[in-house]
């Protein structure tokens, strides 16, 4: 009996006397966030590096004789000669819906006072993107709620789509719509207990913004209800340049995790512009070589890694999906600069939002000839594939027509008809922001522009007419309305129903 | 100092020729001084000052600094020396240092490698756990 006490004090005694080892090295330059450390032999890419007093990095250079790392909070609390620890952990941050509803840094620490973020997991910052295995081709649909996209440019859930347009074009607009209508259908997918209905979750990165866009943002989202359905990551233009460079990587995380784990998720990354810009600053102060631009040579990776982590999954692995719409700002519409460029040829479409468009008040300033989505027609719904088939020939061929109109040359019968067919579509895809569609309101539309229903409608009162019309169908019609949106497809005996509904409104319009 | 590329290059090319069986030999280190000294080759200083960078780094990654609250006694010494000699291999400098800040227990550090088993590094930790 004595020996079994001794031999367990024996192993209480060597448990106590554990000896930690630990990889450290000493800080030989800091300057801009960025810090040089000599020793750290055992330090990983990308591994967190522990400062002291609370203050981490993160390991991005590992040279011959030194680690150069970022330090992620404040860096003006670090000296020279200051001991840094390995953590062996890579940078992560928590995910999962405990985050819905919050507003959170780079690191996704929560900055809305709202107290801790409740959440169980946490995810790598980078990940690889999942490979061709786990992946199936676009089929679901992503509602934006934007007439002009869902018709000409649709959106598909696993898709990248880029938003590319000048200052003040409306780019955050169509996130943020993107971000109510979905919203608003999961609200009634929930009221109505649809359990067939895969309620879209989103995540806002708001990279380089200024402090109050981004807070109208939030202010807009919370009117709009969407708030308890989204995520807001913040990288302000006041935050550091490393912490821009992670929060595209940071809302990654957290939207892969709703992927992962059989939901679909929607990214905004407002914008990639700015997110070049911080990366190029990081990487210049690390001194690592830079290229056309003054961007570092692997700028394309950057993004391409980040934006591949977007896909739809196949139902062996959870049917999941991550649908990306990343953000480019361009300077005076030149769309072949570097990173538009970068970004256009990893993206699986994009909206081109004009200046001469949103001035003339055409808003979305969707320029419809030079946007495209290259999978999002295999998501759309049928009605809207019937309705929509030809829309973007008709605008296609209004634009060239009208420029020959311009010259006041006489036109024959067909051509004025499809002019004003145009002018009438043009007035129809006018929308105000903040003020989604839902879709079977949209086809309904279409479908009214398209059979010549608005042909007799004066272009300028074109927008009261549709108003009303949608009015009087959602209020009047709203069996016909829950049928096309329970169906999703015009049938003949819809189509007569529509037929009969839309001339009956017609009778009374004035 | 701006040492460049071709510097660096120089000085690590004369680093490794005062390696002998993957350990540096003080004597070759001595030479190559006095002979860039003596011949002024272009950037010499910048060569010089990378030189002795990479030397003070291989020295320390050859030195195992070991603490204790209270002087150790010889055999305690040795059986140190000889576990840290089986696990870097031979030739490391070993000193030994008495610090009573560590309360009691032992810290050695190898190069980056820093083994802690004081009772001020067990305390931290537990600060840390609250």
């Amino acid at each position: 009996m004595s020996n079994l006490l001794q031999e367990i004090e024996a192993q209480i005694a060597g448990v106590k006397t554990s000896v930690t080892k630990q990889n450290v090295g000493a800080v030989r330059e800091i300057g801009d966030g960025v810090a040089k450390i000599e020793g750290l032999t055992d330090a990983m890419l990308n591994e967190m590096l522990d400062f002291g007093n609370g203050v981490t990095g993160l390991a991005l250079n590992l040279e011959e004789t030194e680690v150069g790392a970022i330090i992620l909070g404040d860096y003006t609390s670090v000296k020279e000669g200051q001991e840094v620890r390995t953590t062996g952990r890579l940078l992560q941050v928590p995910v999962g819906k405990g985050l819905l509803g919050r507003v959170v840094n780079t690191l996704g620490q929560p900055v809305d006072g709202k107290g801790p973020v409740k959440n169980e997991t946490s995810y790598p910052v980078e990940k690889i993107a999942p490979g061709i295995i786990r992946r199936r081709s676009v089929s679901q649909p992503v509602q934006t709620g934007i007439m002009a996209i869902d018709a000409m440019i649709p959106i598909g859930r696993g898709q990248r789509e880029l938003i590319i347009g000048d200052r003040s074009t409306g780019k955050t607009t169509i996130g943020i719509d993107t971000i109510i209508s979905n919203a608003r259908l999961n609200k009634a997918a929930e009221a109505a207990g649809d359990k067939e209905y895969r309620p879209l979750y989103s995540i806002y990165v708001g990279v380089g913004q200024k402090q109050s866009n981004i807070a109208r943002v939030i202010n807009v989202l919370e009117e709009a209800g969407a708030m308890p359905y989204t995520i807001v990551v913040v990288a302000s233009a006041s935050d550091s340049a490393t912490n821009q460079y992670l929060a595209p990587f940071a809302g990654c995380a957290m939207g892969e995790w709703f992927m992962d784990n059989g939901m679909d998720a929607l990214i905004i990354f407002d914008d990639l512009s700015k997110h070049a810009v911080a990366y190029r600053q990081v990487s210049l102060v690390l001194k690592r070589p830079s290229g056309r631009e003054a961007y570092p040579g692997d700028v394309f990776y950057l993004h391409s890694r980040l934006l591949e982590r977007s896909a739809r999954l196949n139902e062996k692995y959870g049917n999941g999906s991550l649908t990306a719409l990343p953000i480019i700002e361009t300077q005076l519409g030149d769309v072949s600069a570097y990173i538009p460029t970068n970004v256009i040829s990893i993206t699986d479409g994009q909206i081109y939002l004009e200046t001469d468009l949103f001035y003339q008040g055409v808003r979305p300033a969707i320029s419809v000839g030079l946007s495209v989505s290259r999978v999002g027609s295999a998501a759309q719904i049928k009605a809207m594939k019937q309705v929509a088939g030809r829309i973007k020939l008709d605008l296609a061929q209004f634009r060239e027509l009208a420029a020959f109109a311009q010259f006041g040359s006489d036109l024959d019968a067909a051509t004025q008809a499809k002019i004003e067919r145009g002018k009438r579509i043009v007035e129809v895809f006018k929308q105000p922001q903040y003020n989604p569609i839902s879709v079977e309101a949209q086809a309904a539309i279409l479908w009214t522009a398209q059979n010549g229903y608005f042909d007799d409608v004066a272009v300028e009162k074109i927008k009261d007419c549709q108003n009303k019309l949608t009015e009087y169908l959602t209020t009047r019609k709203s069996a016909l309305m829950a049928k096309l949106a329970k169906e999703k497809a015009l049938s003949d005996a819809l189509t007569a129903e529509l037929k009969a509904a839309v001339t009956e409104f017609k009778q009374t319009y004035k | 100092m701006k040492i460049t590329k071709q510097a660096r290059r120089d000085a690590k090319q004369l680093f490794r020729s005062c390696l002998v069986n993957g350990l540096l030999d003080e004597n070759r280190v001595r030479q190559v001084v006095q002979q860039v000294i003596a011949q002024k080759p272009r950037g010499y200083l910048a060569i010089l000052s990378h030189f002795q960078r990479l030397v003070r780094l291989d020295v320390a990654r050859r030195t195992a600094g070991i603490e204790s609250a209270i002087q150790l006694p010889e055999n305690l010494r040795t059986g140190v020396q000889t576990n840290l000699a089986r696990r870097y291999g031979p030739g490391l400098n070993v000193s030994f240092a008495q610090n009573p800040d560590l309360i009691g227990g032992l810290r050695v550090q190898v190069g980056s490698d820093v083994y802690d088993g004081s009772i001020r590094a067990r305390l931290a930790a537990l600060a840390e756990g609250f």
